[in-house]
């Protein structure tokens, strides 16, 4: 950095705390119009930004607090921030100042100085701020209303039972109805962030909050939109005609600028499918919900990412949604490769009877390109559409025999994987170009590509004239091949042995493998496979064969859709990290919030028969219901008697609170409950098996559905999906 | 839902400027800094670095985070994320960021942030909540709390520390007397701020529309698609309420809107209601959605183009012909890009024109070059009339014994007073407001062309 860069830039400079200490000193005395002053704080938060620690000016610094220069209170404050929370000794040296601009007349002053509190989780600070913060909740400048209701977020998280005592969270919920859309905004982020805490107060919206949010939508900034759009997550549909209203209304926010707020749209929007009835709306829905995310695709290849991540789990779980419009997944030439890879991903499953051939031939394109991940992913893809598409499955030989061709080592490594898999999606139709693909057996070097060779001639031994010759030379290298390739050449050769038990080359042959699987290896599945293998023959060769080569189940490309709970969980978490990754965040993230579907009368059965529940470690035992703001609503029978029959046990949160009460479930919290789920917690931590922590792991038997996603593998097509076992590829998963 | 922090590293990977990360143990922002930095290193290209990265646990801290991050003016900005975290949020408000630093600075690199470091931070206090919450990124808003650093806001201060600010319609933030400082929220529109006032008011349509297509070796349009984008700069004063109509609107689909517009109008009358906001900002973004008949969807491609290419043993020679298809308007600043491997070593080329009516003067052929470090060859041509075409011829050597230059030739090209649907306004009402202003349209093209050969 040169010096004519400008005045400030020379602040970067490594300052001394005695240094500092002497100008702010200096600074007392003379000061004209505080530029003194401030040239030094300057100094002292550039100091800050550079990661050397200041915290020693603290009692300087604190002087300054009194300064009436707006720039100079705002630098002291950013001060307070970065070492407030480590001065507890100190801090009392600057409560009164901070009181006191909590009365300022500037409401800009009054906000910071609650921000700043509220950041600074020191008992006495945090003390300080519950009666200013109540006050500011209530002020009539809009600025720090907003303000104030992140700062209750923040004193909760600080000390939760303190903040539930002084009724914050009730104020909260009220502010949820001012007039200031960015208040509205702020006050639903900052219940979100309490509600995601699952220590104490559960943030759940009813119809009546939940239009309220809506109409406030079109007010919003954008990012207020986002909130108000993630909070309807958290809205539970009690009829199919509140979940269809509902969707109706979201479906116009599909049509705003920031991407972020379309992709939370569409995320409301596969929430509330999950309680709809109508047909038609459903697919209107998805309909809809298809050009605003092409339309990110025009975006920066950031937000691509983002986006194609996410339609590929979108498509999983609603095939409708972009079935035309597999032309926008075409990759470019200049696209980063994260996103071609992403793209790669959608185009196959975009694949049907009627587009095949644009797909392939891309493909085929692609498999030409120079960037290696990319050609073996373009390559595996052909593959994967042969599995999918039946129709397309010539055409997909074919090229891959083009492409094993052009002797490239990668491509054809790959192409003999994929080719395997085709074998088993089509028994008996390609079998013809096996000795195509032995003689390009030498250019196999990678265990995958190896394994896959060696399946291949065990399978088909019987077709193939020398099997015995070319698994015999295989089987040279066999001790210093990978376990992957040794457990193939295992089973190959008892298969061959199985197909030409008369032959002696076989018999020494089997025999050899078998003992050193059995003998010279470390590897306990290979030798616990071998001992089987041997036993099997030896006992009875003729039902060995049976078993060895039974008949396996037809593979498809369908079952690498994930499982239907996994998705419709996973959905819950669109646009985030858990979209991206493909796990659910609370399995790799900190601090996540778990989601899951609710049940409802409202929510359609096969999602109810798939749901995967979720483990609320801290749930409070009987949720105790305070009533919202608003007019009655009509509510179905059952949930009115829950709620009677809970607001007995509570007199005191109702009534007093909220004369114009309804039986509104808005905010699950009150003191005595929450008393009691410290009770139950400890209860539960003694016998963790019958209280609420007890159930047992919600992702146990999700393992296997990212597992074999994960790797991209076709799977056997029975079994491990619910609901959607016919062919249907598009319509079966609509409800 | 929310950001954990944001951190601004200078082309060398050193933070310059982050936000306060209070509430996270203090190596956390460094463990993001280094898995950052860590990616960069491993991949040859930049822009191959995965978006979002994940950070794996730290010390006291036992699940990990992601860092999301781009790349503006040769620095990184990357925004932590963690919790039930949206990296498409933090994708969203990096960008509103950035440009809120263009509104701000103008341009924006590390020299110009080392010099505003104090209104980088305000600015990053106001638009990202210390726990995360993107606040106000819209710079209507910002700039009545955060003051930018122009000339004439530094003369206050020094005029006039304490005392209130001249009568100058903008609230003096840089004083403490700034006693309407929360006028920008208390306007009941959060996008624009309240009591704007114009000596003259004027508002100005930019409708620019972008091709992004891809040509099939057999010359058949793969996929051609138009976006479109009308940019609008608005300085009318008070609370304008205006009602834009077009002559055609069905050409654009798949809109998306910037808050302002009510999107209920949209839907039932296809009209823009909406107040805008003061200054620059982009109204709507659409994509074209050429008349029914093309049952392909695709846009025609206004350029013919064909390549010959032949590479032999350590070399390779091609000619490439272009010619315009439109009718009426000149394209502009047409250039052509073709990657030749990483072995090719050099090229020779000859440039000639025929039947384009300008002869050989001021470069009217066209330049090529080829760029050692990229290993591209780059042909312009500053002026493709509507008439003629244009043609290189050359060669290329390579290292290599077998050639493998790139399957595609990347086409861009700008057309002046274009658009792709000929999107025409009828009428800009303006209600609410009583005065008259000036009002007006203008349209332009520019194309992104992948074409394999």
């Amino acid at each position: 950095m040169s010096t004519q860069q400008g005045q400030d830039a020379k602040f970067f400079t490594r300052g001394k705390i005695e240094e500092f200490r002497a100008e702010l000193a200096a600074a007392e005395a003379k000061d004209k119009k505080f530029q003194k002053r401030k040239t030094v704080l300057k100094k002292i938060v550039a100091n800050i930004t550079m990661g050397n620690d200041m915290s020693p000016l603290f009692p300087d610094v604190a002087q300054s607090i009194g300064c009436p220069l707006l720039e100079i209170k705002k630098m002291v404050y950013l001060y307070m921030l970065s070492y407030g929370r480590s001065k507890p000794d100190q801090i009392h040296l600057v409560i009164p100042s901070f009181l006191q601009d909590c009365n300022d007349r500037n409401p800009l002053i009054r906000a910071l100085a609650i921000r700043t509190m509220s950041y600074i989780p020191i008992p006495t600070v945090t003390e300080a701020l519950s009666d200013q913060l109540r006050h500011c909740l209530k002020d009539r400048d809009p600025y720090v209303r907003k303000t104030a209701a992140i700062c209750v977020a923040k004193l909760y998280a600080a000390d939760p039972r303190r903040a539930e005592r002084g009724g914050f969270v009730e104020m909260l919920r009220d502010l949820m109805l001012d007039t200031n859309a960015t208040v509205v905004a702020n006050a639903v982020a900052s219940l979100s962030e309490i509600g995601d805490r699952h220590d104490g107060v559960i943030f759940r919206l009813n119809l009546t909050i939940a239009n309220k949010l809506l109409t406030a939508l079109g007010e919003s900034s954008e990012w207020g939109q986002i909130y108000i759009l993630d909070s309807l997550l958290r809205y539970v549909p009690e009829t199919h005609a509140d979940a269809e209203m509902m969707g109706e209304r979201v479906i116009v926010q599909l049509q705003h600028a920031n991407s972020a707020v379309v992709l939370t749209a569409i995320k409301v929007l596969l929430y509330l499918m999950n309680y709809m009835d109508n047909r038609r709306l459903i697919e209107h829905i998805c309909r809809k919900m298809g050009p605003p995310l092409v339309a990110l695709l025009s975006s920066g290849p950031e937000v691509q990412y983002v986006a194609l991540r996410n339609i590929l789990l979108i498509i999983q779980r609603r095939p409708t949604v972009l079935k035309n419009d597999v032309k926008v997944f075409f990759c470019k030439y200049n696209d980063p490769i994260y996103v071609k890879l992403a793209k790669l991903e959608i185009m196959y499953r975009l694949a049907r009877d009627e587009n095949f051939r644009e797909v392939l031939a891309e493909l085929e394109e692609y498999s030409t390109e120079v960037d290696l991940d990319f050609v073996r992913k373009s390559v595996r893809s052909i593959g994967r559409l042969a599995i999918k598409v039946e129709a397309a499955a010539d055409s997909c030989i074919k090229s891959l025999l083009s492409l094993i061709d052009t002797k490239v080592t990668y491509v054809v490594q790959e192409a003999v994987i994929v080719t395997r898999d085709i074998f088993r999606r089509y028994p008996g139709r390609y079998e013809g170009i096996i000795p195509t693909l032995c003689e390009h057996m030498d250019a196999l070097d990678e265990p995958e590509a190896r394994a896959a060779m060696v399946w291949i001639l065990g399978q088909f031994a019987d077709k193939i004239e020398n099997a015995d010759e070319l698994l015999d030379d295989l089987t040279y290298t066999f001790l210093d091949e990978p376990t992957e390739v040794q457990l193939a050449l295992l089973t190959a050769t008892v298969k061959l042995f199985i197909y030409k038990s008369q032959s002696n080359t076989t018999k020494a042959l089997v025999h050899k493998v078998l003992k050193w699987a059995t003998e010279e290896v470390d590897n306990p599945d290979l030798r616990d496979r071998g001992f089987m293998y041997w036993r099997m023959l030896a006992i009875n060769p003729s039902v060995a064969g049976e078993i060895v080569l039974s008949e396996k189940p037809a593979i498809t490309t369908d079952s690498d859709r994930m499982d239907r709970g996994a998705l419709d969980q996973l959905l819950l978490h669109t646009g985030t990290l858990g979209s991206i990754y493909h796990k659910n965040p609370e399995t790799f993230i900190r601090n996540a919030a778990g989601r899951a579907l609710t049940d409802s009368p409202a929510l359609n059965a096969n999602s109810r028969a798939t749901i995967v529940p979720l483990a609320r470690p801290h749930l409070p035992p009987a949720a105790v219901k305070v009533s919202g703001p608003g007019p009655n609503e009509p509510s179905s029978g059952s949930t009115q008697a829950q709620n009677n029959e809970v607001t007995v046990g509570s007199p005191a949160a109702a009534p007093t609170e909220q004369p114009s009460a309804g039986d509104v479930d808005l905010l699950d919290m009150d003191d005595s409950t929450v008393g009691k789920s410290h009770a139950v917690q400890e209860e539960a931590t003694v016998d963790p098996v019958d209280g609420p922590t007890g159930a047992p792991d919600p992702y146990a038997g999700l393992g296997g559905a990212f597992g074999g996603y994960l790797a991209d593998q076709p799977q056997p097509m029975a079994g491990n999906r619910v609901g959607n076992g016919n062919g249907n590829d598009l319509g079966d998963l609509v409800f | 839902m929310a950001i954990d922090g944001l951190i601004i590293l200078d082309s060398t990977g050193r933070p310059i400027i982050q936000s306060g990360y209070t509430s996270y143990p203090p190596g956390y922002p460094i463990l993001h800094v280094d898995a950052l930095n860590t990616e960069l290193s491993k991949c040859a290209r930049a822009k191959d670095v995965d978006p979002v990265i994940y950070v794996g646990p730290g010390i006291g801290d036992l699940r990990g985070s992601a860092c999301c991050h781009v790349e503006v003016g040769g620095m990184r900005i990357l925004a932590s994320v963690s919790r039930d975290a949206d990296p498409l949020v933090a994708f969203a408000f990096l960008q509103a960021f950035v440009d809120v630093l263009v509104d701000y600075f103008g341009t924006v690199n590390a020299a110009t942030l080392k010099d505003n470091f104090d209104t980088v931070y305000q600015l990053l206090e106001e638009t990202l909540d210390s726990s995360g919450h993107p606040l106000t990124t819209s710079p209507n808003a910002l700039r009545d709390i955060v003051l930018p650093p122009s000339l004439i806001t530094k003369l206050i201060a020094s005029i006039a520390p304490s005392g209130p600010s001249p009568a100058s319609g903008r609230t003096g933030a840089g004083s403490l007397a700034g006693a309407g400082a929360g006028a920008a929220f208390a306007s009941p529109i959060p996008w624009r701020k309240a009591g704007v006032r114009h000596n003259h008011n004027e508002i100005l349509f930019d409708v620019v529309e972008d091709m992004c297509a891809t040509i099939g070796r057999n010359g058949a349009t793969l996929s051609s698609l138009v976006w479109g984008k009308i940019e609008c700069n608005a300085k009318l004063s008070g609370t304008p309420d205006l009602t834009m109509t077009f002559t055609n609107p069905t050409v654009m689909t798949n809109c998306a809107f910037h808050p302002c517009v009510r999107l209920q109008r949209w839907s039932r009358d296809k009209v823009f209601s909406f107040v805008p906001p003061d200054g620059q900002f982009v109204i709507a973004e659409y994509q074209y959605g050429p008349p029914h008949g093309a049952l392909s969807g695709n846009v025609p491609v206004p350029i013919a183009f064909k390549a010959n290419v032949t590479t032999d043993e350590n070399e390779g020679s091609f000619t490439l012909t272009i010619s315009s298809k439109l009718s009426t308007k000149p394209m502009e600043n047409v250039i052509i890009e073709h990657y030749l491997g990483e072995d090719s070593t050099g090229a020779q080329c000859s440039t000639s024109s025929s039947g384009t009516g300008l002869g050989t003067v001021g470069g009217a052929e066209g330049s090529w070059m080829y760029d050692h470090h990229k290993h591209v060859l780059r042909w312009e041509i500053p002026n493709l009339t509507t008439s003629g075409s244009w043609s290189l011829r050359g060669s290329w050597t390579s290292k290599s014994k077998t050639p493998r230059p790139d399957r595609t030739y990347s086409i861009k090209f700008d057309i002046p007073s274009y658009t792709f649907s000929a999107l025409k306004v009828d009428q800009l009402r303006l209600s609410s407001e009583a005065y008259k202003m000036y009002k007006g349209v203008r349209g332009r093209s520019k194309g992104s062309i992948e074409w394999r050969w």
